[in-house]
Formats: C-alpha cells, structure tokens, sequence
C-alpha cells in the first residue's frame, strides 16, 4: 500500500475497503460463471422461458424482450445489471419469481444452519479443551476415536438412520417437517422459530426447535470433527508456549489460565474455520433437508433440478455461492476487530 | 477471502502420533486401503451378474442369511454382492476425481507461478469464487445443465475440487521458488519452463501425495450424498450412496438393505482419512519446511 495510512482508523478502513472489494470482485466472477453455465446449456433459453406451448412469435418477442437475440458480451451485463436489481428469472414449474421462491425458503435453512454451527461450537469447544489439557490420557484418546469415527459416516445414511431410530422407533423427536400439525404460526421472517416467538407462542417455537434438533445435530457432527481437530493441535501449541509455564508457576488457577490465556489465543483459526463451514453447511442441508422433510433451500433446488428448472437452478446456487462470499467478509471483520495483531500484520504486508 | 486460513491445515504433531500410534494402525489402515482399491478393480468381475441386477420379488426383503450374507433388498438383489459390484463406481470414481482435479490444481498453480504478478493475482480471484461453491451446490448446477448421471457427478467434483489443491501447491510452489538450488539454476541460465518443470514441479508435489488419501475419503461421502438427492449415480447403479437411496424406502422392515451399504462407504471413507494421517507423517519434514 502506497497510500499514506498512518492511525490505526484509517488503516482499518483501507483494509476493510480492499476486502470488500475483493468480494466483490469474487461475487461477479460468480456472476460469471453461473452465466456461463446458463449459455452452456443446451437448448433454447427463449423457449423454455416461454414455456412449452408458446408459438414461434411468442418465442420470438420473448427472445427480444430477454435480450437473447443480442450479443453474449451484452447478454451479460444485461445478466448484471438484472441481478442488481435482484432478478434472477422466473422458475418454469412455478411461475413465481426466483427470488421471491427464494425468499421464501432461504430463512429456513439459515435457521437450521445456525443451529448446527451453535451445537457444533458449544460442543466442540469444551471437548476439543479437555482434550487438549489430557493430552494423550484415556480422555483425550475416547474424544479422538469418537472424531475419527464421526468424521467418516455419511451425513444422509446417519440422518435415515437416526430418523428411523430416535424418531419412528423410540418417538423422542418429531420424524419430518418443520411444524406438528396442530401448530400454526403467521410467517413474517420465513423463521419458524423467530415466527412463533413474535408471535408470542412459545410452545410452538419450541416444537419448531424440536423439529430442527435432530436435522442439526446430524449436520453439524462432521463440521465438529473437523473443528475438533483443528483447535485442539492450535490449543496444544498455545499450552506449550512459554508465557503459560510462567502463569502456572505464578499459581494462576487452572480454569482462569484456560479461559483467559489459552482460548483468546486460540480460537483465531477456528473462527475462520467456522466461517467457511457454514457456507459448506449450506450446502450440505440439501442432504439432510431431503430426509426431514424440511422446506430450504436445499428442497428448493433438489426439487428445481428435477423438474429442469433451469433459472431456479441457477438463482439458488448464486444466492448460495453468495452467502459463502458474504460469510467469510463477516469472518474477516470478526477477526479484524478480535486480533489487533492480526490488523498490524495484514495492513503491514 | 477467507486468506487468513490455509486451506490445509498440516496437522500437529501429537494427533498424528496417537492416531498412526493405535495399535497396529499402520499396518492395518494401508491394507484396509489396498484391498478395498483392489476390490474396486475387480468388484464388478467376481460379482455374479444375476444376483447384482436382476430383481427377484420373490425373495425381496429377505434378512441375512447363508444364502444372502447381507440379505436381499426391495427387489430382491442380493445386498452383499451389490456392495462388492458397487465399489467400482463408488471408490474408483473418487480416485478418478481426485485425480481429475489435482491435475487442474496442479496446472492453475504452475500458470500461477510462471505468468508473473497479474496472473496470480487473478488466478487466485478466480480460486476464491470457485471456493465459494459448495461442491453439492455445485453438482446440482451441472446436473441441470448435463443431466443427472454418474459422469455428471465426476466432472462437477472436479470442476469444485481443484480450487484447494491449487492454493496449497501455489503456497507451496512459492517457497520452493526462492529455494537455493533454484536460484542456481536460475543464475546458470535455465529456462523459466525448464526451471518449473524440472525443479520448482518435482520439487513441490509431495504436498499432493499426502493430501490425496484424505481427499479420496471426503469424495467418497460427498460422492454417494450426490447419488442421494438424484444427481449422482442412477438406478439400477449398485454405487453404494444409489443403493442407500434405493432402501431407504423399506428401513423399517429391511434395514440391512440401507445400513450395509452406508457402513461400506463410512469404511472406505474412514480408511482412506486414516491413510492420508499416516501419510503425512511420513511427509512430515517437508510438509514442516513450509
């Protein structure tokens, strides 16, 4: 950086400022490549915007007012300029706009995404530092196992499974859908959860909760493994450093030196981590989402593909690759106003 | 995006120590691998034909058995020869698709390195909106556009495969450019191709062999979740995550048919995880350089 950026604010802002743009940059070549795909398919775009019925000159006014008679250079800043707008098309099969589809079905998946990231961290968290402070015992080597093992079931094969388990044989959770049928909640933020509670009706939200329990856990097992691992090697290097020996023989108490020296300077890559799981999480509630009968994103674009829906194909993996882009920009903001080291040593390079 | 992080995150010493130190793990981990790649090669050969594809009604649904080891499924198949049939496309597949896509990762990262400052940095751009596809998402888009089969899976998974492989090899290519015997070389004249393909290449590719047993077992899961929501292998497929598919409707009355397979895929998966563990402590002075 040449420009002079000498108080930490601005220097702040300038690196704020090249990540998003950086982003930005990543959301269009994403831009780009969905476009790409779109023109590589085979087939008449024009007549499968028009659907089946349409005649030649229907076809031919909606070719014109689609632009597809125009150049592909203009084609796709015509493409941009229309995601700007927030339009993505309109889905064949439903005739609704795709992101009022999405709209629709995109809260529900956030909400059972965020609630795989919750268990994984409350759960991961505590085990990956027991672990860590047993290192090599009989504790750490049963966690370890337990992660090797989790870490290699497939998430489809455990969500039948554990549905067919716990859910139809020993009836502790709900089998599928988001909702018992008695219950009844007005959707405003597409969030059963978050809908129930506004609503001021607690026992529905928590038989919403119920519903998304086992969906999560089952999403979040293979996530945790990875976090698992990756925090307890970063807490064992932190354990080891020299400024710990000295705290210990100072006398600080055990569960003050792990939470105020050992975790703070551990949990850097683990929020980055995190932050990238979520966006493969999205991607794999469309798993999950199939066998518990939940509406998402993930149903939304299972079922698109199915029926050949070409433009809500698309818009859902757009949205998604862009949630991805949007998450770790969170990330990067986190972590810049957790670690001021981290700001000196990005803006110095 | 998301630069803070590598990607492949070298595990530290001790987890390899305890996991490789199981007793017996390093003799019993590469078996396990070399006869389930063995299996995969000759699987479709030694299973009887009859018994993998032809339905019998007749004896659908029948529990494990002398005469059905793992039981038959819904169409009266016999479960434990499907399961052998199916490690063809099932690992072999995964094997074509890590390699598929180290080759490209391997190529973005050497164009990376060769073709100077711009070229790296949009490479790199071009890595990280290829990293922000979720590789399900993805195989979902490419389904649409090629139709759902077995093939379609394998080139959307290379298509979203490649992006780690080659930020890990750039990182790694990087540092072995600025190596002293490629600054000799450098000096003594030799061509930046030459350069690249006999020194800094040969030199920056023992990253690949650590990470390809790992990455063989997530291709796996992922693998058989695609065959799951109908873009991956079709029916009558014996591919392992088709067949859990195709059971999944009679788990109540013939769980084998759904569990036995989904067990063999946790197997291979784990297995080749464990491979790719003890690998890198084998690798692990040039895997520490970095």
């Amino acid at each position: 950086m040449t420009t002079v950026a000498n108080n930490p604010k601005q220097q702040t802002a300038v690196f704020l400022l090249r990540k998003a743009a950086s982003s930005f940059i990543t959301l269009v070549g994403l831009s780009a490549f969905v476009f790409m795909m779109v023109k590589l398919i085979p087939g008449d775009e024009a007549r499968v915007a028009a659907g089946e019925n349409a005649s030649v000159e229907q076809v031919e006014a909606i070719r014109h007012s689609l632009g597809f008679d125009q150049p592909v250079p203009v084609q796709f800043v015509a493409f941009i300029g229309r995601l700007l707008h927030g339009d993505l098309g309109t889905s064949i099969t439903t005739h609704v706009s795709v992101t009022q589809g999405i709209q629709q079905v995109l809260p529900q998946t956030i909400e059972l995404v965020l609630l795989a990231v919750l268990i994984v961290v409350t759960v991961v968290v505590p085990l990956a530092t027991v672990s860590a402070l047993h290192r090599d015992g009989k504790i750490d080597y049963t966690f370890k196992i337990l992660v090797i093992v989790s870490a290699g079931l497939p998430t489809f094969w455990l969500a039948l499974l554990l549905q067919y388990g716990l859910g139809t044989k020993a009836q502790l959770f709900p089998i599928s859908g988001r909702l018992s049928r008695n219950m009844h909640v007005p959707t405003r933020t597409g969030s059963v959860v978050l809908d129930s509670l506004l609503a001021g009706n607690p026992l529905a939200a928590w038989d919403g909760l119920q519903h998304l329990i086992l969906p999560a856990v089952v999403l979040a097992l293979p996530f945790g493994a990875q976090l698992y691992r990756m925090l307890r090697a970063e807490l064992i290097q932190v354990l080891a450093r020299e400024h710990l020996t000295v705290a210990r023989a100072k006398g600080v108490p055990q569960r003050q030196l792990v939470m105020q020296h050992v975790l703070p300077n551990s949990i850097g890559p683990s929020i980055t981590l995190v932050g990238i799981q979520f966006g493969a999480m999205v991607g794999a509630a469309v798993l999950v989402e199939s066998v518990f009968g939940l509406v998402g994103i993930g149903s939304y674009l299972t079922n698109a593909v199915s029926q050949k829906d070409t433009f809500a194909v698309l818009g859902g993996v757009l949205v998604i690759g862009a949630l991805v882009v949007v998450s770790n920009f969170v990330v990067d903001i986190l972590q810049l106003v957790r670690d001021p080291r981290l700001r000196a040593g990005q803006l110095g390079a | 995006m998301a630069a803070t992080l590598p990607v492949f995150v070298p595990e530290r010493r001790s987890w390899r120590r305890t996991v490789s130190g199981l007793p017996g793990m390093q003799l019993i981990v590469p078996t396990v691998v070399v006869l389930l790649l063995v299996l995969a090669i000759v699987g479709p050969l030694i299973a009887p034909d009859a018994l993998v594809y032809r339905s019998d009604i007749l004896s659908a649904l029948a529990p494990p058995s002398s005469t059905h080891w793992l039981g038959t499924d819904e169409q009266g198949r016999d479960v434990f020869w499907r399961i052998i049939a199916g490690a063809q496309s099932s690992l072999l597949s995964a094997v074509a698709i890590v390699t598929g896509f180290s080759f490209v990762g391997v190529l973005v990262a050497t164009l990376a390195t060769l073709g100077g400052k711009w070229a790296d940095e949009v490479l790199m751009r071009v890595v990280d909106a290829a990293l922000a596809f979720p590789p399900i998402i993805f195989a979902l888009g490419v389904a649409a556009a090629l139709g759902p089969s077995l093939n379609s899976a394998i080139i959307a998974m290379i298509l979203t495969g490649w992006p780690v492989t080659a930020r890990v090899l750039r990182g790694v290519m990087k540092e072995t450019m600025s190596q002293p015997f490629v600054e000799n070389a450098r000096v003594l004249g030799v061509s930046r191709t030459r350069l690249m393909l006999r020194h800094v290449l040969p030199n920056s590719l023992d990253v690949l062999v650590v990470k390809w047993a790992g990455d063989v077992g997530n291709t796996i899961l992922i693998l058989g979740g695609l065959s799951f929501v109908g873009v991956g292998a079709q029916p009558p497929s014996a591919e392992w995550g088709a067949m859990v598919t195709s059971a999944k409707g009679v788990i109540a009355t013939a769980w084998w048919a759904a569990f036995t397979p989904g067990i063999a895929i946790a197997i291979t998966a784990t297995a080749f995880g464990l491979l790719g563990d003890i690998l890198q402590v084998r690798f692990n002075p040039a895997l520490r350089k970095r």
